[in-house]
């Protein structure tokens, strides 16, 4: 009799119990009913990439000298090098080079290890086409440059959160001018040469 | 002496119609697609604003902002979801009964919509004054399961199988608490008429509607009418994570749209009929009359009659989608159940729970009659 008692008891409790949790996750949601929207509406405004961004990768054909040491750091040995041997002059000549963007993982490998520097990383990332094979680009697709958010007049550019001013959260508010959190490596550089800072190591 | 004016449109469109010279037949011949036609407008404004007010609500709780280019607001967003799927190819895939197939969002749709048949607005403002009303829809809503069982099995998929038994079983667990529930208003205001379960609730304004008189019954119907919608946290039909769409996956174009437009019908529905059971339907929180007398108006006169017609469809609308609103912000926030969970819940807890609320009902029916009716 007193064991059921106690189950219909405990019961209760669990009801009531979860019946306030269910409440206290509604004013939760209701609470987020106030709150501004923090979404970027792309594609009118978009976020501005950060410097170190990984996008897109340019090519300069001219600065290339044909080693083909990107296909070899390469995870998939993806960029295609197309030279022939100059028999004359013994040197390689380059005549067309391309990588393929829809197989790309963007790791960044050829242009950490190019020697020449002809291979950078943009800040491009709307590579969506109709057809997988328009991504596979050629010397001149790759040699062109991305626009920039910040100069097309047709979009807003708006900071990513860490590079927002202390505190804030959204970016739409921020005024363009603000500074950072944090400071720049150079201004870290400048600051340590300083001469307020005289120890010595 | 006259007889006191009261808003009827009915015999208002009829007398007018009969002073052309049309015999009686024919002018009830005449009204009689009207209310039907009306019903079918208003179900599906309903459902356009519900859709609209659910993806701008969800946006707002995900701290997005939702549909803003289509209308003003994205207003007309779910028009333009309408119109997209109206002019999608109607597939019906490899091996599927094409007649079942064809038959199942008919067969959903259609008693929900027939159940707009019995909720009221006003005291002459609905389309049928059924005497047995309130069992009416509980009797075309135990229609759809079958229906979703029926598309389930005819989409020749094991998701869509597996949705259509989740969704009769879920149906079938939740219509008796649900039924429970509702028998316990039905015994306080001795009908089941909704016109006289709201009129039983109309005495002193706020203080006499049933949700003070029935806190746990309105708890229990209210749970059971989100679990009969499949709404979150009873969505586990069309649960996406687990089974696609449920019994909806093989569904596209105008046939998908009359699920989802069944859907949420019924959601405006069950709305309306917790606003009719629990929170005294079109009453106003003061009573009129008590506020006519205030302004020196006999309740009578047609002007007062007009207005409280109006402020009667406003207070049942604004109540409806009070809980509709409630039932979005509740999907975002309580996640979904299991298929155990849910059916222990439903037979270990609602049921039991509307039981002893019926038998309280009763006992506290016998003991007080004056307040839990007589």
């Amino acid at each position: 009799m007193f064991g059921f008692l106690r189950q219909v008891g405990d019961y209760t409790r669990d009801a009531v119990s979860a019946s306030r949790q269910i409440a206290a996750g509604l004013s939760v949601t209701f609470d987020h009913l106030r709150r501004r929207p923090v979404t970027v509406q792309y594609p009118y405004e978009k976020l501005i990439p950060s410097e170190r961004y990984r996008g897109r990768i340019h090519y300069e054909f001219d600065k290339c000298i044909a080693c083909e040491v990107c296909v070899r750091v390469c995870p998939i040995n993806l960029p295609v090098v197309d030279w022939v041997m100059n028999k004359a002059t013994k040197k390689k000549e380059l005549r067309n080079y391309s990588i393929d963007f829809g197989v790309c993982i963007f790791c960044g490998n050829c242009v950490e290890y190019c020697p020449t520097n002809c291979l950078s990383m943009t800040e491009e990332y709307e590579l969506a086409s109709f057809d997988r094979h328009s991504l596979n680009y050629d010397n001149v697709a790759l040699g062109r440059l991305p626009t920039s958010v910040t100069t097309d007049p047709s979009v807003v550019a708006l900071r990513e959160l860490a590079y927002l001013p202390k505190g804030e959260m959204d970016p739409h508010t921020v005024a363009a001018d603000r500074p950072r959190a944090g400071q720049r490596p150079d201004q870290i550089v400048a600051a340590e040469a300083a001469p307020s800072s005289p120890e010595t190591r | 002496m006259p007889t006191p004016f009261t808003v009827d449109l009915e015999a208002g469109f009829r007398g007018l119609v009969e002073t052309t010279g049309l015999s009686p037949a024919a002018s009830r011949l005449i009204w009689l697609p009207l209310p039907m036609l009306l019903v079918l407008v208003a179900a599906v404004v309903g459902v356009l604003v519900t859709v609209w007010l659910e993806r701008k609500i969800s946006a707002a709780a995900q701290q997005r902002i939702g549909p803003e280019y289509a209308g003003a607001l994205g207003i007309l967003q779910p028009l333009a979801d309408g119109l997209k799927l109206l002019v999608k190819e109607d597939v019906i895939p490899a091996r599927a009964d094409g007649l079942l197939f064809t038959l199942g969002p008919v067969l959903v749709v259609v008693p929900v919509i027939l159940s707009w048949l019995i909720v009221p607005f006003g005291q002459h403002l609905l389309i049928s004054n059924v005497g047995i009303g309130i069992f009416l829809w509980i009797a075309l809503s135990s229609i759809q399961p079958i229906g979703l069982l029926m598309s389930g099995y005819a989409s020749n998929n094991k998701y869509s199988l597996l949705g259509g038994l989740r969704a009769a079983a879920q149906s079938i667990s939740y219509e008796i608490p649900l039924a429970l529930a509702v028998l316990a208003v039905v015994m306080m205001s001795n009908s089941l008429s909704t016109v006289d379960i709201v009129d039983q609730q109309s005495g002193a304004g706020l203080l006499s509607w049933n949700i003070w008189r029935q806190p746990v019954g309105f708890l229990v119907f209210w749970i059971c009418a989100l679990a009969e919608c499949e709404r979150l946290p009873f969505d586990l039909p069309e649960a996406e994570e687990e089974l696609v769409a449920g019994y909806q996956t093989e569904y596209a174009g105008m046939k998908f749209a009359l699920f989802y437009l069944g859907s949420y019908i019924n959601l405006v529905l069950s709305a309306l009929l917790v606003t009719v059971l629990y929170l005294g339907g079109w009453g106003f929180p003061l009573p009129v009359e008590w506020l006519a007398s205030l302004l020196g108006q006999s309740i009578d006169a047609p002007l007062v009659q007009v207005l409280t017609a109006s402020l009667g469809i406003v207070m049942t609308v604004l109540k409806a989608y009070l809980l509709v609103f409630t039932a979005i912000l509740l999907r975002w926030t309580v996640p979904r159940v299991r298929i155990d969970q849910l059916l222990d819940f439903g037979w270990k807890f609602l049921l039991p729970i509307a039981l002893v609320n019926l038998l309280a009902t009763a006992a506290l029916k016998l003991a007080f009659p004056a307040v839990f009716g007589g």
